[in-house]
C-alpha cells in the first residue's frame, strides 16, 4: 500500500516508509493508559502498533495536575493504585527518560467545618481499607504549610502519595515503547474496526490497514465513538476542565494539597500548579484534534489558590490550560477484555489515567497475555452498565453545553 | 458585565486612529492600552525588552500618567472626542464561544490594571497591539542593559525614562538608525551600530544624520559577547566570518546594547480569539489573515498598526499605521451600519493608496543571517531560553531540563531526531520535552530563535512550521489581581472539586453513590 496520506485537522502529511500491515497487538490512542499497555506488551515480547490521531501525551495525559494517589478512597481501585505506586518508583529507570515523579505526602487541607466533615469522612474511608490516615487540626495543618490560609480548620494528612511531570512522562511513556521494539504511528487516526467471526481482524487508519487480532482501545474521550466501531455501546461523557500555573517559585510546598476546592502542588521546577472548579460537558470528533479553550475560570481558580495560600497571593500566574477527559456513569474506569467481539481490550480512565497508568498497563498486558490481571479489577467491566438508559447523560445532566453539573 | 460596541486594544497610532475615527463616525468606543505599564512587569522584560533600564521614576504611576497622555495627542484627541480611554489597562485574555465552550453569549476580554482585574464584553474589536523586539541569544545577554528598539523607543517617547548612557545599537534598518538617533537626540551617547549586512539597510538621510554626528557603523560585524558583571559594560564585536580580519575583536564599551534586527508583530490576543495567521518573514513573523476591509478570518475583528506586519519604511511614515487605523474604524462603522457602503467605498480608496507596498525580506533572509553568526560566535552552550536555562545545544537535543540532574541510560528513540521522525516538527511539543519558551517572560524572548533553529534543524522552511501556541493570561499577573471580585454567588457555593459533583438520583444507578473528597 502506498505510504503518503492527507489528513485533516492536526494531522499532517505522513510518510509511511516503514509501512506495517500486522501486528500482535495494535493500541488505539497515544495517551497514557494506551502508551503504558503498550509498553509492558512489547516488554513481553509483544509486536505492538500504537496508533495515535495526534501527538502523543497530548490531551488529558498531558494536561492533568500530575497527582499520583493510591485511590485509598475508592476500594475498587485502590489495588491498582497501591500497584501504581509502587511502579512509579522504578518508573523512570524502566523507561530510561525521567518523568519527575517524586514521592510527595498529601494534605488534605479544611477551611470550613463543613470541609472539616468531608475530610474526617474521607479519613474513615481509607481507615476502613486499612489504609492510613492522620487527621488532623489547624495548628498542625499551619506548621506543614506555613503559607496556609488563617481560617484552616483541620486537615488530612496521607503518606502514600507521589506527582509527576504529565507531559514529560508521557514522552517517556513513548519514548521507553519504541526503545522496546514498539512501533508509534503518530498524527495517524483510526476510523474502523473490522471484526469476523465474533473476533477482532484489523484496524483501518488514515494510513493503512493493520492486521491484529487484538486491539486495545484506550482513547480517552473517542472511545465511545471507537466501542460503536465494534459493536459496543460504551457510555462515557467528554468533559472540559481547567488549570492553571505559575511562576516558578523556590521551593516551598512539601505536601501536595487538596482544598478550598482545589488540587495541586508545587511542581520540580518551582510552578505552583493547582486545578479545580467547573467543568463544561461536551462531544468529540473521531479524527481531529478536539479545540481546548480556556474561559475567565482562571480568575476563580487563582482567587482560590490565593485565598488557599495567602502567604502566596502576589505570585503571577504564568499559563492557565484546559483538557479534555471523559467520565462513565459511576465515574469509574473500565479495564475489561470483552467476550465479544474476542480480542477486543477496553480502557477508559474517568480521569483516574494518569496516576494509575502504570498499574494499567501491566493489567492490559496481563489480560493479554495471560488472560488475567494480576491486580485486582473487578468492578472495572463494562457491563455493569448494561442498564444505563441511552438518555442517560441527559438524566444526570452531562449532556453536551452542560456546565458544572 | 459591561458591553461595548467597539473594543480598541492598543493606544499607539493605529489604535488611537482607529478610536478616533470610530467615534466620529458614531460608534461608542472604549480604547485600552497598558501603558503605563507596572514597573515589575517592565522588570520582567514584559510586553517589551526593557533590559532593567528603567529610571525609578517608572515607579511613580501618576507622573508616567502624565507622561504617556502628553507624548500621545491622538489619545487626547480621542478621549475629547469621547472615547472611553482606560489606560494602564493589561488585556490578559480573550474568550469566545466555540466548540467545547459555550458559555458566552457575546465574546469576552479579560482586562486588568495595578489593582484588580474584570471582564467586558465586546460586538466588534479592532486589536491594534504593536509589535514587540526581535531577540536573538548570544553570551551576556542575561546582563542588565540588554534592550530592544521598541522597549528603547518606548522609555525615551512614552515614560522619558531611560536609563542608558552609551549604546551600541545592532541592526542598521531604519529600526536601528532611527533608534540610534532617538537616544541621541536624548542625550545618550551611540557607541556604535552593527550589523551582519554588507551595507547599512536604512535610509541615507538617516545614515548620513548619524554618521556627521560621530557614530561609528560596523558593517558586516557580529556580537561576540555582552560584558560586564551584572550589567552591560562593553560589548565586543567582529568582523563575520569570510570577512578580513575576521578574527580581530573590537570591545565597544557600553552599558546597553540595543537590539534593532526586527520587529514581531503581537498576535498573542489574536491568536486567543481564533483568528487565522500566517508565517509572513516580510513583515516580522506570524500576522493574523485580513481582507482588504482589515478584517480577520473571525467575523467581527480587525487588525490596524504593527500588528498587522512591521516593515522598515513604517518607522518614518506614522501615515501608514495611522491610515490603517482609520479603515479598522471604516469597517467597524460600516458593519454597523453607521456609514453607508458608496461613503466607506470613497473614504477606502483614499486611504488604501497611502499604505503603500509592504517591502521587506520575505526569505527571513536577514534574521537568519544574524542568528548563524551568533551562533557561530556563541556557540551552542548559549542559553537560548533565558528564563529556563536551555542552551541552543539542549533545546536540539530534546534534552531533559538540566535542574532534573538526569543521568539515564543512552537515549535511544528520546531524541530530536527520534521526534522528527515520529511526526512533523511542533514547536509546543518540543517546548514540553525542554522548558524552552516555558519561563516567565512568556516567550517574547525565546520564540523566534527556538522556531528558526528548530525547523533548520529539522531541515523545514520556518514559515511551514505551525505557530506555537499562546495562553492566557498573555500578562503574567499576580493571583490577588486576577482576583475576581464579582465571582457570582452560585460559583462560590457550587464549586466542584474534581468531579466531585451533585449525586443526581437515578434508577439504574441504584445505591451506589460517588465517594470522595468533597470540601465545601
Amino acid at each position: 500500500m502506498e505510504g503518503k496520506t492527507e489528513v485533516q485537522g492536526i494531522l499532517t502529511k505522513v510518510d509511511m516508509a516503514d509501512y506495517v500491515d500486522s501486528a500482535d497487538v495494535v493500541i488505539i490512542g497515544g495517551g497514557v493508559s494506551g502508551l503504558s499497555s503498550g509498553f509492558r506488551l512489547a516488554k513481553a515480547g509483544k509486536d505492538v502498533v500504537l496508533v495515535e490521531k495526534g501527538i502523543v501525551g497530548w490531551e488529558a495525559s498531558g494536561r492533568n495536575g500530575g497527582g499520583v494517589g493510591d485511590r485509598g478512597t475508592e476500594p475498587r481501585l485502590t489495588a491498582l493504585g497501591l500497584e501504581s505506586l509502587r511502579l512509579w518508583d522504578n518508573l523512570d529507570q524502566e523507561l530510561g527518560y525521567p518523568t519527575e515523579f517524586k514521592r510527595i505526602e498529601l494534605l488534605g487541607v479544611a477551611l470550613t467545618e463543613s470541609a472539616m466533615g468531608a475530610v474526617s469522612e474521607s479519613a474513615e474511608l481509607r481507615n476502613k481499607q486499612g489504609l492510613e490516615c492522620r487527621v488532623l487540626n489547624g495548628d498542625e495543618i499551619r506548621k506543614m504549610v506555613p503559607e496556609i490560609s488563617g481560617n484552616v480548620v483541620g486537615g488530612s494528612h496521607v503518606t502514600t502519595y507521589g506527582h509527576a511531570n504529565p507531559q514529560r512522562a508521557s514522552q517517556a511513556f513513548a519514548w521507553g515503547f519504541q526503545d522496546a521494539g514498539g512501533r508509534l504511528y503518530q498524527h495517524t487516526a483510526v476510523t474502523g474496526i473490522t471484526v469476523e467471526h465474533g473476533r477482532v481482524r484489523s484496524v483501518e487508519t488514515t494510513a493503512g490497514t493493520i492486521k491484529a487480532d487484538v486491539v486495545v482501545s484506550a482513547a480517552g474521550p473517542q472511545t465511545g465513538l471507537i466501542g460503536e466501531m465494534v459493536g459496543l455501546r460504551v457510555p462515557i461523557s467528554p468533559a472540559r476542565v481547567e488549570i492553571l500555573v505559575t511562576v516558578p517559585l523556590e521551593p516551598r510546598l512539601k505536601y501536595r494539597l487538596h482544598g478550598n476546592g482545589l488540587y495541586g502542588g508545587q511542581t520540580l521546577r518551582g510552578n505552583l500548579l493547582f486545578g479545580g472548579g467547573p467543568h463544561e460537558w461536551t462531544d468529540v470528533g473521531l479524527t481531529s484534534e478536539p479545540s481546548k479553550p480556556n474561559t475567565p475560570l482562571v480568575r476563580n481558580i487563582a482567587r482560590r489558590l490565593a485565598e488557599l495560600l495567602p502567604g502566596l497571593k502576589s505570585t503571577r500566574v504564568l499559563r492557565n490550560w484546559a483538557g479534555i477527559v471523559e467520565q462513565t456513569p459511576d465515574q469509574y474506569p473500565i479495564i475489561d477484555m470483552l467476550d465479544e467481539p474476542e480480542g477486543f481490550v477496553l480502557v477508559t480512565t474517568s480521569a483516574h489515567g494518569f496516576g494509575l497508568s502504570p498499574a494499567t498497563g501491566q493489567a492490559v498486558c496481563d489480560l493479554i497475555t495471560r488472560g488475567k490481571s494480576r491486580i485486582p479489577i473487578d468492578g472495572l467491566k463494562l457491563d455493569r452498565f448494561d442498564n444505563v438508559p441511552d438518555d442517560w447523560r441527559e438524566q444526570v445532566r452531562w449532556q453536551v453545553g452542560a456546565y458544572n453539573t | 458585565m459591561d458591553k461595548a460596541q467597539l473594543v480598541v486594544v492598543g493606544g499607539g497610532v493605529a489604535g488611537a486612529s482607529a478610536a478616533l475615527e470610530a467615534v466620529k463616525l458614531g460608534v461608542e468606543v472604549t480604547l485600552i492600552d497598558e501603558n503605563p505599564l507596572d514597573f515589575s512587569m517592565m522588570g520582567l522584560d514584559i510586553p517589551l525588552c526593557f533590559g532593567q533600564r528603567m529610571m525609578p521614576t517608572v515607579r511613580d504611576k501618576g507622573l508616567m500618567l502624565q507622561r504617556v497622555v502628553d507624548s500621545n495627542e491622538l489619545l487626547s484627541e480621542a478621549q475629547e472626542a469621547g472615547v472611553d480611554v482606560q489606560l494602564g489597562t493589561y488585556v490578559w485574555g480573550s474568550f469566545t464561544n466555540q466548540e467545547h465552550s459555550r458559555q458566552f453569549e457575546t465574546p469576552v476580554l479579560g482586562l486588568a490594571d495595578d489593582e484588580r482585574s474584570w471582564l467586558l464584553e465586546y460586538d466588534n474589536l479592532i486589536l491594534a497591539t504593536g509589535a514587540r523586539d526581535f531577540v536573538l541569544a548570544f553570551p551576556g545577554r542575561h546582563l542588565a542593559g540588554i534592550m530592544g528598539a521598541n522597549a528603547v523607543d518606548s522609555l525615551i517617547n512614552r515614560y522619558q525614562a531611560l536609563a542608558a548612557t552609551n549604546m551600541v545599537v545592532l541592526g542598521s534598518g531604519d529600526l536601528g538608525l532611527s533608534t540610534a538617533l532617538k537616544a541621541l537626540d536624548h542625550g545618550v551617547n551611540v557607541s556604535g551600530i552593527v550589523d551582519v549586512s554588507p551595507e547599512v539597510r536604512g535610509s541615507d538621510e538617516l545614515r548620513s544624520t548619524l554618521e556627521a554626528r560621530g557614530v561609528p557603523f560596523y558593517i558586516s560585524h557580529t556580537a561576540i559577547e555582552a560584558r560586564g558583571y551584572r550589567e552591560v559594560e562593553a560589548l565586543v564585536i567582529r568582523p563575520i566570518e569570510g570577512e578580513p580580519g575576521a578574527n580581530n575583536e573590537t570591545e565597544i564599551a557600553c552599558d546597553t546594547v540595543c537590539l534593532a534586527i526586527g520587529l514581531v508583530p503581537n498576535v498573542e490576543l489574536a491568536n486567543l480569539t481564533g483568528c487565522l495567521m500566517t508565517f509572513r518573514p516580510e513583515l516580522g513573523g506570524y500576522v493574523p489573515d485580513r481582507d482588504e476591509y482589515r478584517r480577520t478570518r473571525v467575523g467581527n475583528v480587525y487588525v490596524a498598526g504593527d500588528i498587522d506586519g512591521f516593515t522598515e519604511n513604517m518607522v518614518s511614515n506614522p501615515m501608514i499605521a495611522m491610515n490603517q487605523g482609520k479603515l479598522a474604524a471604516l469597517s467597524v462603522a460600516e458593519s454597523m451600519g453607521m456609514i453607508d457602503q458608496v461613503k466607506a467605498d470613497t473614504t477606502r480608496q483614499r486611504l488604501i493608496p497611502t499604505l503603500g507596498v509592504m517591502e521587506g525580506d520575505s526569505t527571513n533572509e536577514y534574521r537568519s543571517a544574524w542568528l548563524s553568526s551568533l551562533v557561530s560566535t556563541g556557540g551552542m552552550e548559549v542559553n537560548v531560553c533565558q528564563c529556563e536555562e536551555v542552551t541552543r545545544r539542549e533545546l536540539l537535543d530534546a534534552a531533559p531540563p538540566r535542574f532534573l540532574g538526569w543521568h539515564g541510560k543512552e537515549r535511544g528513540h528520546g531524541t530530536f531526531d527520534g521526534l522528527m521522525k515520529a511526526g512533523p516538527l511542533n514547536l509546543d511539543h518540543v517546548k514540553r520535552i525542554t522548558r524552552a519558551g516555558m519561563g516567565y517572560c512568556q516567550g517574547r524572548r525565546c520564540r523566534e530563535e527556538i522556531a528558526m533553529l528548530s525547523a533548520q534543524a529539522a531541515g523545514v522552511d520556518v514559515a511551514q512550521v505551525p505557530v506555537a501556541s499562546y495562553r492566557p493570561p498573555v500578562r503574567p499577573l499576580p493571583m490577588d489581581i486576577l482576583w475576581p471580585e464579582d465571582e457570582p454567588e452560585e460559583l462560590r457555593n457550587n464549586w466542584p472539586i474534581w468531579f466531585n459533583i451533585p449525586w443526581v438520583e437515578a434508577e439504574w444507578r441504584g445505591k451506589q453513590k460517588y465517594k470522595g473528597f468533597s470540601p465545601r
